[in-house]
């Protein structure tokens, strides 16, 4: 053997020693987002919490010495373009977790492709069909479920303002259609059947006949289960304008800050209580819980000091599933599915910003019912809002 | 009840008017365009934010919202309509006029957003004046003054009269001399301006919706078939009929059934009288 070839061989051998140790392959981290489309506000914020987490962490060095390298795909809120999506991550652009989709019905198309391509997915879409550890194992939860929205507002209207006359209105898509007969079903298991139940079509112009029935039916709490504000803002101009105070109970986007504009006068949003997250409520003094505050002030120190006008619990979740990632990557020590898998069922009171997360071997929800909290709808300031009383 | 009568009826105007809209489209060119509904949209839009954004006076917003709903007519006839009909006798257009409203919808849900979008109020009216209400009756007033406008149009003037020449027979007309390309291009900005003008009317009632377009594109065609391709009369029943079997229908059956109702009228109506309450069987002699 020459001395050249030696010289070749040991240069070779170094080559590749040196970009194993001094350019580790990145985590690469998918993340399904409708970043446009009508499903869009939600995913831009989302969106926000995930950037902030990947350059935060990137910025002191990676995980485990490796960079996480985000591939975003924009799946405009179509479940058609949502599946392709999943599968470019999973086969072409191989990475080694996914993010989302943002949406229930997104997810209900991408969730098996990605168990197929063995993936490990965080599932931020609330349909409670998304996880399940036979059919699905490497699907984890982070986001709570909509069981846990609609117990919450259920107990509320039960046990908090000791009403026992209540109007179910959902409206005509699947999600509202589902949540509408879980919130009946769950009543009717605490022995209360809705006196009027009804569902109408998320762009009615019109609720006039609906409230009146609501009314003439003696109800003494109405309870939305839509996601259209829209709709939201149509019933509460319609009770106000009626001039009847019933209290308003039900859906998240009853809170929207889009219904301040929609809703006739001011007024028409108070005595609306909606389902809310501990993390993002104000206590008695105004304050926000420790971990929450610590992001706004991260987020004010990157985007200026002005007031945040969207819901902070997205951003706060983005945040947090990226944190969720890097918390597998460290316990299974790569990124390696199993290990991923066996790390997070073994993840017990993982604190985060958005909620504190436990997953098991049989469980795969990893919201905790105690962190949902109700939330008076028209208290919205600087992205968090005031508990109901 | 008289509640889902009264909605019915205010949605069913704004149906009518998106029907009349198709056949002023109609009636010169034989095509029936996608972007009938699309035109009312930007009028609710460009309404709102002429309104709440820049500040101007209702009649200048109303003025402006007739002006963008024109503009877009022109634009359909330019990109969608012109080229597609000098080249081909295929049904072509169902595609390019598709496109451009799909375009034209993605566009202004990333500029205005995709969550609906409060609607001033046009007349000062207290909020609580029930069925009285001016977004009610805005629409309707609209609609029908839109008919009664076009009829007087069609009958007592010179363009009228060369609308009706076109619809009848489009190569006798050009063989008579008639201008026929810009003639189908006034037609096309007028019915745009028609659609500003109702959107803005019904604003109120519908909110400044991007995803307003496709909807009454699909109702404005129920309400036109129903009441017969080419009748303002027609497109006025179908219109209310639809809005109020709708809003019956939902009063007594529920959400879940009211598109399934409102595509069973068309089903019905064109089974037992394909050209339309008020339509017109074409005979062509050979």
């Amino acid at each position: 053997m020459s001395l050249r070839r030696v010289l070749l061989g040991t240069a070779a051998v170094a080559l590749a020693w040196a970009t194993g140790v001094f350019a580790q392959e990145p985590i690469r981290i998918g993340w399904l987002s409708s970043l446009t489309g009508p499903l869009s506000s939600a995913a831009i914020a989302e969106n926000q919490g995930v950037q902030f987490a990947v350059e935060e962490i990137n910025r002191t060095g990676g995980v485990n010495g490796r960079k996480l390298e985000l591939v975003t795909r924009d799946t405009a809120g179509d479940p058609t373009k949502a599946v392709n999506l999943a599968k470019q991550l999973a086969f072409t652009e191989k990475v080694h977790v996914v993010i989302g989709p943002v949406n229930s019905g997104e997810s209900l198309a991408t969730v098996p492709i990605l168990a197929r391509a063995g993936i490990p997915n965080l599932i931020i879409g609330s349909v409670d069909e998304l996880v399940d550890p036979k059919k699905y194992p490497n699907a984890f939860r982070a986001i709570n479920t909509n069981r846990q929205w609609i117990e919450a507002a259920n107990h509320y209207a039960l046990d908090v303002i000791k009403r026992r006359k209540i109007a179910v209105i959902g409206d005509t898509s699947g999600y509202g259609t589902s949540s509408a007969k879980t919130a009946a079903e769950l009543l009717e298991k605490a022995g209360v059947k809705p006196v009027y139940s009804v569902l109408v079509d998320p762009n009615k112009t019109d609720l006039t006949d609906e409230v009146n029935k609501a009314r003439a039916a003696g109800a003494d709490v109405v309870m939305p289960w839509s996601a259209a504000t829209g709709l939201l803002a149509r019933l509460l101009n319609t009770r106000g304008d009626m001039d009847w105070n019933v209290p308003i109970v039900g859906h998240p986007a009853l809170m929207a800050p889009a219904i301040r504009e929609l809703v006739n006068k001011p007024e028409y949003w108070g005595n609306a209580v909606a389902a809310g997250y501990v993390s993002t409520t104000y206590d008695d003094k105004g304050r926000l819980p420790a971990a929450t505050q610590a992001l706004i002030d991260k987020l004010h120190g990157k985007m200026g000091k002005g007031e945040i006008d969207y819901m902070l619990w997205w951003v706060a979740l983005g945040y947090d599933t990226v944190k969720i990632v890097e918390h597998a990557v460290k316990q299974a020590g790569g990124t390696d599915p199993k290990a991923i898998r066996r790390a997070l069922e073994n993840t017990r009171a993982l604190p985060g910003v958005y909620a504190t997360y436990s997953w098991s071997a049989q469980q795969r929800n990893g919201f905790p019912d105690h962190q949902i909290v109700m939330n008076q709808a028209n208290s919205f300031k600087d992205g968090a809002y005031r508990a109901a009383k | 009840m008289l509640s889902a009568l009264i909605a019915g009826l205010a949605t069913g105007a704004l149906y009518a008017a998106a029907a009349l809209v198709y056949n002023v489209m109609f009636s010169t060119s034989k095509v029936l365009s996608v972007t009938a509904g699309h035109t009312a949209m930007l009028g609710g839009v460009f309404g709102a934010w002429f309104m709440q954004v820049l500040g101007l006076p209702v009649p200048l917003a109303l003025i402006g919202s007739v002006v963008v709903g024109g503009a877009f007519g022109l634009l359909t006839d330019i990109v969608a309509i012109r080229r597609v009909l000098a080249r081909s006798d295929e049904h072509l257009w169902l595609l390019s006029t598709l496109a451009l409203a799909t375009m034209v919808q993605q566009a202004i849900a990333l500029w205005w957003g995709t969550e609906p979008r409060p609607f001033p109020r046009v007349i000062p009216q207290d909020f609580g004046a029930g069925l009285l209400d001016q977004k009610y009756w805005l629409p309707v007033i609209v609609a029908i003054g839109l008919a009664i406008g076009l009829e007087v149009f069609y009958r007592r003037t010179l363009y009228g009269k060369l609308f009706v020449a076109m619809s009848e027979d489009i190569f006798a007309a050009r063989a008579r001399g008639i201008p026929t390309d810009r003639i189908r291009m006034l037609s096309y900005v007028m019915a745009g301006a028609m659609g500003g003008l109702a959107g803005f009317a019904a604003g109120q009632l519908t909110f400044a919706y991007f995803a307003l377009g496709l909807t009454l594109t699909l109702n404005g065609f129920i309400a036109l078939a129903v009441g017969g391709l080419g009748s303002n009369v027609g497109a006025l029943v179908g219109g209310a009929a639809l809005g109020i079997l709708s809003s019956i229908a939902t009063y007594y059956v529920g959400g879940e059934f009211q598109q399934t109702i409102s595509v069973g009228l068309l089903m019905v109506v064109l089974l037992l009288k394909p050209e339309g309450l008020f339509g017109t069987r074409n005979v062509r002699p050979v």
